[in-house]
């Protein structure tokens, strides 16, 4: 395992070294590889340069010529438009607080769950794996109908906690944590239960601590999750004033019609805090997607 | 791990396997008190947002119920059941959510391990791919969408456009039947591929360079190291990528419903927006509830079909 | 210490200002009551007007603070509306399609008004198109206000149709009354374009394909459904006679392009490729703006007593148990202003409903839309049921087997048995709103 680290920490020295003896062939295989896969990653990335360019051009201009890529008048009043008539400030709010505490709440009931399930043996547990294990098969999806009907008649909808409650029960990150804390030798904890101390501490001072990475995967996915969350979202938020940015794009920015620059731009900011999250954290959340097999 | 557990190397494991022989756990050994209180939190909201709405479901499905009203409504025994396994309204549904997942699953996996593969061959700017193919997964559904109808607008569109500068009619990419279901797929691919190629270039990574140099002293050539090499040392992620594509596929809702809302006439509306429609729609929440109860079953019996055939595979290998 | 204090002041005053949108997700309260919110769902031209009188109104009351909000149309917009309300957010006032709102007032979505009420604002029954109004009623209560009747309507190419001898010499249309009339009509218009007499949507249109069946029904005078949707009644012998009217001038003598769809007509229309186009009256704008030579009238009298398919846009009060006394007033102080500036709204070709407008020489004036202003009581509105209505599932289900006919693909006795069992399966479904 090590020497895979090892040689994972070197790629480029590992490639020189076959290439030493690399016919022609190879080499002109080699290029012709760079070649294919430069031009998908430019394909992939029209889309998104298209909407970014179209949303910085005058409208008149889109009109004439919809489909160029350049402008002599670069402007921002698509965005002012954007953001001057539609509540596109508020719905960010409510998707980063609904996200953020999404975020919190998960990390936080699931490992503590995870460590009881991990660490310690009560009456009741074999049942509750078994409960949890039942729940990883079943799809919230085709909840939305009683999930309706109880939000209804527990007068959250429009609420942030309409939006929280439910993305909490996460089996997968209890499951996340508990193989994480399984993998922590006892011999830690131990130590500090030398010391008297209290289990809830123990998870507290000695296993959290250490879970650096399960818990920066669960929170960051659980984050990015709740935000591009869309169904139950568009059922259970109906006001402008508590919808997130899915939601909001969806059934708000459908009616700019056909003012290209406006639907870019508003394409473009649902997309923008996302992106930055991305470029953040794109370790963590790359090794949580792979750690954990963690999607939506 | 389990024997982590037990057999500590302090001296306190071996009192910890004797109390628990002697049949007297206490509380700081096993956390027989603390335990369920840790566990307390989640399985409250456990209980209430996933297991208590399933059984309300469950219970809901034989209720003429309607959404605009609280309570159950009116006994209504089978026959939502009934209604909606001879309604081939549904049926048409499930099956296109099933073509959707034909459409999608196969490139997604086959295209996303090529991409990795490539990449992985890359010297230097490797992050450049990644940052190409992974971010437009983040990006929400709405964004997605709003961006791909116009690249689809007839006419004017950049797909049309493009097409037409090589001399190719584009298609109705959003009004025909035949091109509706294509034209979401082509979306999907775009917006997800990300996931899988990010896993399967980590899978590619862990594999030693040793394996592949002695390949090469061996004198096989590059398609054979990939068929006999990569593509087995990369089996178990080509199994979870399977596993969690078909998954994600069979429970599609957003991208359809903004970019074509189930059209052209019905002709792309997966499982999802079936329930929707005649649960939010039509306010017909106990037939709607005993529609995603098939459904859910049918799902059910794609992850036990896989699972068995995994465990086969596994034992198949092993052996 | 002053300092920490004005700090305190200043951090208080920024956390109850951004504080009011966040206090509403954590706790769930109503918005802050100086909001006034209104939905509706017109989008293109029809948007444009609307938000035109939403900024008369507010600039006529700058006390109340009006938010108003433009959602997809036809299903997902009523969808959104009944979610809303039963989760108790609804809007204050919001648009509705006068045959869907009776669904919503069936489902206990909606509050009724008081006459008297009412009264306070002006608003009394003699003021408003009969028709309109007394289809406003649910069970004896009144649940909307209506704002217009839109209609299916007949555009003519003027220019086609003087070539083919269809204009009197005022440059109107020639009466025509009864199906053969129509077809003369067509053969010969088909003459003078060389390609086709009248071009209508057919494909991915399933409302308009709705539309031209039922008018061509009810004008024989047939019913579809009774007892709110939950029987079918429908006339099969008039049923086909309408479909093979449609057959004929389709599939047998290609009088209309069998597979057109919005774009198209437009297209077809605004080249003089037909003379005639069947569309809600909604569309003229596009023509007036492309300078196709047109006019509007009715639709044709085809059969034995005249009446058109058509709707109306109308002004509800979502249920709102938070609505005071002081609120009410607000809602019908907007809905009073909407109807005020009904000509701005009568621009975009739909009737007011609004009597002092649609009396008024200025609106007779606004040509060509209030051309077929007599109308505004004749239109038969859709049977109701649960499931009818604009945009609705009988619009779709019909509407798509109508389209198989004008393609070719359907005979119209076959099509018949199929819409009666379609439509059969939603009355035998129990309704879920009563």
């Amino acid at each position: 395992m090590s020497a895979v680290t090892l040689d994972r920490a070197q790629p480029a020295g590992g490639v020189s070294s076959r290439r030493v003896g690399a016919s022609s062939r190879t080499r002109f295989f080699n290029a012709l590889c760079g070649t294919v896969v430069v031009l998908f990653a430019l394909i992939w990335l029209v889309p998104l340069a298209w909407a970014l360019v179209t949303s910085l051009r005058p409208e008149g201009e889109i009109t004439t010529n919809p489909t160029s890529w350049w402008t002599s008048h670069w402007t921002l009043s698509g965005y002012r438009q954007v953001i001057d008539s539609s509540d596109l400030l508020v719905w960010y709010m409510n998707s980063f607080i609904t996200s953020a505490v999404s975020a919190a709440l998960s990390v936080l009931t699931c490992s503590m769950a995870g460590f009881a399930l991990a660490r310690t043996r009560f009456k009741g547990r074999r049942f509750m794996l078994g409960l949890l294990l039942a729940g990883l098969v079943i799809p919230p999806q085709v909840l939305i109908i009683p999930m309706f009907q109880e939000f209804t008649a527990l007068h959250l909808t429009n609420t942030y906690w309409s939006l929280i409650l439910p993305t909490a029960p996460n089996v997968v990150a209890v499951f996340v944590f508990m193989t994480f804390f399984r993998g922590i030798p006892t011999s830690l904890g131990d130590a500090a239960r030398v010391d008297g101390a209290g289990w809830f501490r123990l998870y507290r001072t000695v296993y959290m601590p250490l879970s650096r990475p399960a818990i920066s995967a669960v929170a960051i996915l659980t984050f990015v999750w709740t935000w591009n969350n869309f169904l139950w979202p568009l059922l259970v938020l109906s006001s402008t004033k508590t919808m997130t940015i899915p939601v909001g794009l969806a059934s708000v920015a459908s009616g700019y019609g056909a003012h290209y620059a406006e639907v870019m731009a508003s394409a473009v900011l649902g997309a923008l805090p996302l992106f930055a999250v991305f470029v953040l954290f794109q370790r963590q959340i790359i090794e949580g997607v792979t750690s954990t097999g963690l999607k939506g | 791990m389990v024997t982590d557990t037990i057999a500590g190397p302090t001296g306190t494991a071996p009192a910890r396997t004797a109390s628990r022989r002697s049949r007297t756990p206490t509380e700081s050994f096993t956390g027989r008190r603390t335990g369920p209180w840790m566990t307390a939190p989640f399985m409250v909201l456990y209980l209430l947002f996933l297991i208590g709405p399933l059984i309300y479901g469950i219970v809901m499905s034989f209720f003429n119920s309607s959404i605009v009203h609280s309570g159950l409504g009116r006994f209504a025994g089978v026959s939502n059941y009934r209604e909606a396994l001879t309604d081939s309204a549904f049926w048409q549904s499930m099956w296109h959510t099933v073509l959707f997942t034909i459409f999608t699953t196969p490139p997604l996996v086959i295209l996303a391990f090529v991409l990795a593969l490539l990449t992985e061959r890359i010297r230097h700017g490797r992050w450049f791919y990644r940052f190409a193919f992974f971010a437009p997964y983040v990006v929400p559904s709405a964004a997605v969408v709003l961006i791909w109808l116009w690249i689809y607008t007839p006419a004017v569109g950049l797909a049309t456009k493009w097409l037409s500068a090589f001399g190719i009619t584009a298609p109705n990419w959003l009004g025909s039947a035949d091109w509706g279901m294509i034209s979401v797929s082509l979306l999907t691919i775009w917006w997800t591929i990300g996931f899988n190629f990010i896993l399967y270039l980590a899978a590619l990574q862990e594999i030693p360079r040793e394996i592949y140099d002695a390949a090469s002293v061996d004198g096989a050539s590059g398609f054979a190291t990939m068929w006999r090499i990569t593509l087995p040392l990369v089996g178990r992620t080509t199994a979870l990528v399977i596993a969690l594509q078909i998954i994600a596929s069979l429970k599609v809702f957003d991208q359809i419903y903004l970019l074509l809302s189930g059209g052209p006439n019905l002709s792309t509306r997966p499982a999802l927006e079936y329930v929707y429609d005649v649960g939010f729609t039509d306010y017909r929440a106990g037939y709607a509830a005993a529609a995603s109860m098939i459904y859910f079953l049918a799902i059910l019996l794609a992850s036990i079909v896989w699972l068995i055939f995994s465990r086969v595979r596994v034992k198949e290998e092993a052996a | 210490m002053l300092l920490g204090m004005g700090g305190l002041v200043l951090g208080g005053a920024a956390l109850s200002g951004c504080g009011t949108p966040l206090a509403t997700g954590l706790t769930g309260a109503a918005p802050a009551h100086d909001q006034f919110t209104y939905w509706n769902l017109f989008a293109g031209g029809d948007g444009d007007r609307m938000v035109e009188m939403e900024n008369g109104f507010a600039k006529a009351n700058p006390n109340i603070r009006l938010s108003a909000v433009t959602l997809a149309w036809g299903n997902p917009y009523y969808t959104k509306l009944s979610l809303a309300t039963r989760g108790g957010r609804p809007p204050d006032v919001a648009v509705a399609h006068l045959t869907r709102m009776q669904t919503l007032a069936r489902a206990g979505l909606l509050q009724p008004f008081d006459s008297s009420d009412l009264a306070r604002f002006g608003m009394t029954p003699d003021k408003f198109t009969p028709k309109a109004w007394n289809n406003a009623h649910v069970d004896g209560k009144l649940y909307a206000i209506p704002l217009d009747t839109h209609p299916y309507v007949l555009y003519y190419n003027t220019k086609v149709c003087k070539q083919a001898g269809l204009l009197k010499s005022d440059g109107t249309l020639v009466d025509m009354h009864g199906p053969d009339d129509l077809l003369n009509a067509l053969r010969a218009m088909k003459k003078v374009t060389g390609k086709y007499g009248l071009v209508m949507a057919t494909i991915n249109d399933p409302s308009s394909c709705w539309r031209i069946f039922a008018t061509l029904y009810w004008q024989q005078g047939g019913v579809l459904l009774a007892d709110q949707g939950a029987k079918v009644v429908l006339d099969e012998d008039k049923a086909v006679k309408a479909l093979e009217l449609l057959h004929t001038i389709a599939v047998e003598e290609h009088l209309m392009p069998p597979a057109v769809d919005d774009n198209g007509t437009v297209v077809a229309f605004s080249t003089g490729q037909a003379g005639f186009l069947f569309d809600g009256e909604w569309d003229n704008s596009i023509y007036t703006g492309n300078k196709t030579p047109y006019n509007m009238t009715r639709f044709p009298f085809v059969y034995d007593t005249y009446t058109c398919q058509g709707d109306s846009h109308t002004l509800v009060l979502p249920k709102d148990s938070s609505r005071d006394s002081a609120r009410l007033n607000e809602c019908l102080t907007f809905i009073k202003s909407m109807l005020d500036q009904s000509y701005t709204w009568a621009e975009g070709g739909h009737i007011p409903a609004w009597l002092p407008m649609q009396d008024s020489a200025k609106y007779h004036h606004l040509k060509p839309q209030s051309n077929y202003a007599d109308v505004a009581n004749a239109v038969h509105y859709d049977d109701e049921a649960w499931y009818s209505g604009s945009g609705s599932d009988l619009e779709n289900v019909v509407g798509g087997t109508v389209s198989a006919v004008a393609l070719g693909s359907l005979s119209p006795t076959a099509a018949v048995a199929q819409i009666r069992s379609r439509l059969q399966g939603y009355a035998d479904t129990p309704s879920p709103v009563s």
